[in-house]
């Protein structure tokens, strides 16, 4: 007689009251490996006003929804959100969980992990089963991908950046069962946030802009910066940036794309003097078309796009962009 | 007066890392002579150190899982200012994940002693996942805040400070003892001195193994570690690549043109 | 056996001196190429990370790490700022006779200045007359009761304008032969900077004259015996010099190296980059090959000084030996670059330029080769 596998779980993630896109991509993907495995996709979903919630989790796949609404929950509670789930981990076993790589997300996540005693992978830009239902995680490194298991530990724990899988069709026909969490009376309060103070991110946002320039070192200086945003204006798109570019101060951290940063998947990339490493380019998935403008015929990016213009950024860019806007102008 | 232990990692000098890539055809890291350095983020780690150092009157640890090169880093964060150093060092750390990792680091912590709070860089560059921070923070049994950009207040046994997040931040109030994580938005680091490299001739770094520690060799390095890399490919890039050719005019104008052909603009 | 490893302390200090560099000087070049004057906060940043007391003894104030230490700071500058090198090594030629020569008095009076950089020091032996023929110097002195009056012209003296410490080279006006050496102050009666001098290269080192006008001087100011002043100007000279100039070139020669295999990696002819061609390899290796020579000829001769043995025949061949080797690693580095290396923009045309004024600096190559004949031959 064999095990049923134990659920596939998703801990979901909701800021002010929207579901985060990670979420559903991620009960997306859950679905797919509990069809496999034969098991079920459970979500776990925390904070408070949540009635309504538990709907979509159900139309993005979810077959059973642990739902804590509490105003106590409001806020991410590291040592409540962190005892609610591994509680009910022990008591539901998980085969696997899988977490949005967001900023709650990377420290809930091992926190959970190392309470359960068990692994967790980072920056996973494919899930797969692999031999014996075992999950590969796959994660880029040292120019190509390594694959990671956790062969014994149970649950195997993942975190996913949004973008990386796609957000799956809504079926709202889709129905479930809705357990409601208690939220324990004493926990340790050692560490509370008081405050969540967040800003208004500026123009497109990268990950769901449908063109994306990207730029690196070899932008030169912020006058040659000045031109790629202008390049990305004329094109309506987001600016992108590699991480040399956020030392040099041209650039955000929060418009990295890459492997630490955001994954974008536009219609149309665009990178301009930047010269393709890897941990950069896994930030890009699905593009549909991808151009490279550098100067160096050898950069490793010119093997990983559609179309190469072997040029000085400083010189090309602002010719491309009259041609844009000649373009635009008929 | 304030007890303070630093976490820091000897990384390949991130400059050079990527000399180390996995060969396409043996699918095995090749060899790469670089250099170790202080990993980037424990600069900043040190820093927050240092200046709580100046301001209330502190006793510095620095502590490092790694092999024998790693001491020179512990002995760079001896000159920046740091009291003393210990090196966990021994073939069986090795091959440790983040999970193993941060395990034998807090048998560390608890050899040294009782400490107020315990810095670390918020990733690795070589790595850098992130989790070593919050396991620690588990296996002490004490609170965690990941990604500090800013100290906010200093209370009796408890601090405000601000962990960032991508479009702001969050406040937080923690109880010491704590582990922090720290970002590059805290502070600037402090460079060497000369006088403090003389200072720290008399500094003392222990070395301990597994056996200094206690714990039994299953739980550290590659046994302890729950995860494994089970296999390592080279990517392939399916796409074929068109250099535009002609004057810089022309190219600007035939990229136009592929661009509006393929109707992505 | 010889140990040709650096301690793990010294490659601390290199660690240190390059974060320094990078940081504290780098910033600066630009406007010191452009005004050619040496750059107060590079003055001050060289004090504040103690660069100055490198070679004071720890009882007057200073960190007494030595020679080698030394030499490592100034590699590590020099790489960045052959300019701010230069004034560095000057400031420890100035501080050296006081060390090796001076009274209790005048160490504890001086050094502790010095070593934190209130003070800034130099040596004044070059004139219109000769420097390579020091006896022709036509500065004297005379007694007058419990003074001296120093009267002449010193030319092509770094740092003149900027030091106040300053031990000044002259002959008995009775006794053409007898030369001393007195440290003079600025601000003394009869004593000022005078003509500024433009250098085509180490821009951002200050060069010029200083001119005694009966310049009185107590008799407290005289640095070693009387009549024993020759001894105290070269012995300083000779050794720390010849060797602040070792440190300058072969900071050189790495930028020099450095630049060059960085512009052959990326500038692709005949659809590969250059750096696959032979004839560039050949001269990387050239570079290279010099480098590693130049360094070990360096750190030798400093290690004896460490020892407190003289080191003065050693510290010749080092001199020329590596300040010959930058000319050439620079006029190669302005051959791998093409046209490129003429451009201001591009700081291998700086290091053409840094290069012919290491020549001359504490000693010509013709000169080195003199007293290195006069080694062999005796």
């Amino acid at each position: 007689m064999e095990n049923t596998p134990g659920p596939v779980w998703v801990i979901a993630e909701q800021i002010d009251g929207r579901i985060l896109t990670v979420s559903l991509q991620l009960i997306g993907q859950a679905r797919k490996l509990a069809y496999e495995l034969g098991a079920s996709v459970e979500v776990v979903l925390l904070g408070d006003e949540l009635d309504e919630h538990p709907q979509q989790l159900f139309a993005a796949g979810a077959d059973r929804v642990y739902l804590g609404s509490d105003p106590r929950l409001a806020f991410y509670q590291p040592e409540l959100y962190t005892e609610i789930i591994v509680k009910l981990a022990q008591e539901r076993q998980p085969e696997m969980v899988l977490i949005g790589s967001t900023d709650v997300g990377r420290e809930l996540a091992p926190l959970v992990a190392a309470r359960l005693e068990t692994g967790l992978t980072a920056h996973c830009i494919d899930l797969a089963l692999g031999e014996n239902g075992i999950l590969e995680q796959i994660v880029p490194a040292y120019g190509g991908l390594i694959s990671i298991i956790c062969p014994e530990k149970r649950p195997q724990m993942a975190t996913v950046a949004r973008g990386v899988f796609p957000t799956p069709e809504l079926d709202e026909s889709r129905a479930g069962e809705v357990i409601l969490l208690d939220v324990p009376d004493e926990l340790p309060r050692r560490v509370q946030t008081l405050e969540i103070v967040r800003e208004e991110p500026e123009g497109v946002p990268l990950e769901s802009a449908p063109i994306v320039v990207a730029g690196g070192a070899g932008v030169g200086d912020l006058e040659g910066w000045r031109q790629i945003a202008e390049l990305a204006k004329v094109l309506n798109g987001a600016l992108g940036c590699t991480r040399p570019a956020v030392d040099e101060g041209w650039a955000g951290m929060e418009t990295m794309i890459g492997q630490s940063g955001k994954m974008v998947s536009p219609e149309l990339y665009i990178g301009v003097g930047l010269s393709g490493e890897q941990q950069h380019m896994v930030g890009i998935v699905g593009a549909k078309v991808m151009v490279a403008i550098n100067n160096d015929p050898h950069a490793p990016i010119f093997e990983q796009v559609d179309y190469g213009i072997i040029d000085d950024c400083r010189e090309f860019v602002p010719v491309l962009i009259d041609k844009i806007r000649e373009y635009q102008a008929m | 007066m304030l007890d303070i232990v630093v976490c820091v990692k000897a990384v390949p000098d991130p400059k050079e890392a990527d000399k180390i890539r996995i060969d396409p055809v043996t699918k095995t890291l090749t060899r790469a002579d670089v250099p170790l350095v202080l990993n980037p983020l424990d600069k900043h780690a040190m820093e927050a150190a240092l200046q709580l150092k100046e301001r209330f009157d502190a006793h510095i640890a620095v502590l490092s899982m790694g092999p024998p090169e790693a001491g020179k880093i512990v002995r760079e964060c001896l000159a920046l200012g740091a009291d003393q150093g210990v090196l966990l060092c021994d073939r069986a750390f090795a091959g440790a994940d983040a999970y193993a990792t941060a395990y034998t680091l807090a048998k560390g912590i608890e050899k040294i002693g009782p400490y107020d709070v315990v810095f670390c860089g918020m990733a690795s560059s070589d790595g850098s996942t992130e989790w070593v921070g919050p396991e620690l923070a588990t296996f002490l049994g004490v609170p965690v805040v990941t990604r500090v950009k800013e100290m906010v207040e200093f209370g009796e046994g408890w601090w405000k400070v601000k962990a960032s997040l991508e479009d702001g931040y969050r406040l937080v109030r923690v109880k010491l003892p704590a582990v922090l994580t720290v970002t590059r938005e805290l502070n600037t680091p402090r460079t060497l001195s000369f006088s403090g490299i003389i200072k720290a001739r008399k500094k003392e770094i222990r070395e301990w193994g597994v056996s200094d520690l206690g714990v039994p060799s299953d739980l550290v390095g590659l046994k302890g570690s729950p995860t494994i890399v089970s296999s390592m490919t080279t990517r392939e890039s399916k796409r074929e690549v068109e250099i535009i050719g002609g004057t810089r005019e022309e190219k600007a104008e035939r990229l136009v043109q592929r661009l509006v052909e393929a109707g992505v603009i | 056996m010889i140990d040709f490893t650096f301690t793990e302390e010294q490659e601390l200090f290199r660690q240190a001196a390059r974060e320094f560099a990078e940081t504290k000087v780098a910033p600066k070049v630009p406007e010191m190429e452009e005004t050619g004057e040496v750059n107060d906060d590079v003055v001050k940043a060289l004090a504040e990370a103690e660069m100055m007391a490198i070679t004071i003894p720890k009882e007057y104030g200073g960190l007494g790490l030595g020679y080698v230490a030394r030499l490592i700071a100034l590699e590590e500058i020099a790489r960045v700022s052959v300019a701010t090198a230069m004034t560095l090594q000057i400031f420890a030629l100035g501080i050296e006779p006081i060390i090796r020569f001076g009274t209790e008095e005048q160490k504890k009076k001086y050094l502790p200045g010095l070593a934190t950089g209130e003070r800034l020091a130099t040596v004044a032996v070059t004139e219109p007359t000769g420097g390579s023929d020091p006896k022709s110097g036509r500065t004297s002195y005379k007694k007058d009761g419990d003074n001296y009056i120093i009267n002449g012209r010193k030319c092509f003296i770094t740092n003149s304008h900027i030091a106040d410490t300053i031990t000044v080279l002259a002959r008995d006006e009775e006794e053409p032969d007898v030369f001393s050496t007195f440290i003079v102050e600025k601000g003394m009666e009869g004593f000022r900077p005078g003509h500024k001098e433009h250098k085509v290269g180490m821009r951002g080192c200050n060069t010029g004259e200083l001119i005694f006008e009966n310049c009185r001087v107590p008799r407290a100011n005289l640095l070693g015996p009387e009549g024993k002043g020759m001894r105290v100007a070269m012995t300083a000279i000779s050794e720390v010099g010849r060797g602040g100039m070792v440190g300058c070139a072969l900071g050189l020669q790495a930028a020099c190296l450095e630049a060059s295999v960085k512009f052959a990696n990326e500038r692709i002819l005949y659809g590969k980059p250059i750096s696959k061609l032979q004839t560039i390899q050949n001269k990387l290796a050239e570079m290279k090959i010099d480098l590693e020579a130049g360094r070990l000829l360096g750190y030798r001769a400093a290690a004896l000084q460490d020892q407190g043995l003289r080191a003065s025949n050693e510290f010749a061949v080092a001199k020329y030996f590596t300040t010959e080797a930058a000319h050439k690693a620079a006029k190669m580095a302005v051959d791998i670059h093409g046209g490129y290396g003429c451009m201001e923009e591009y700081a291998v045309s700086r290091y053409w330029r840094d290069a012919a004024v290491l020549g001359p600096s504490a000693g010509t190559s013709d000169i080195m080769k003199v007293i290195i004949a006069r080694w062999v031959l005796s």
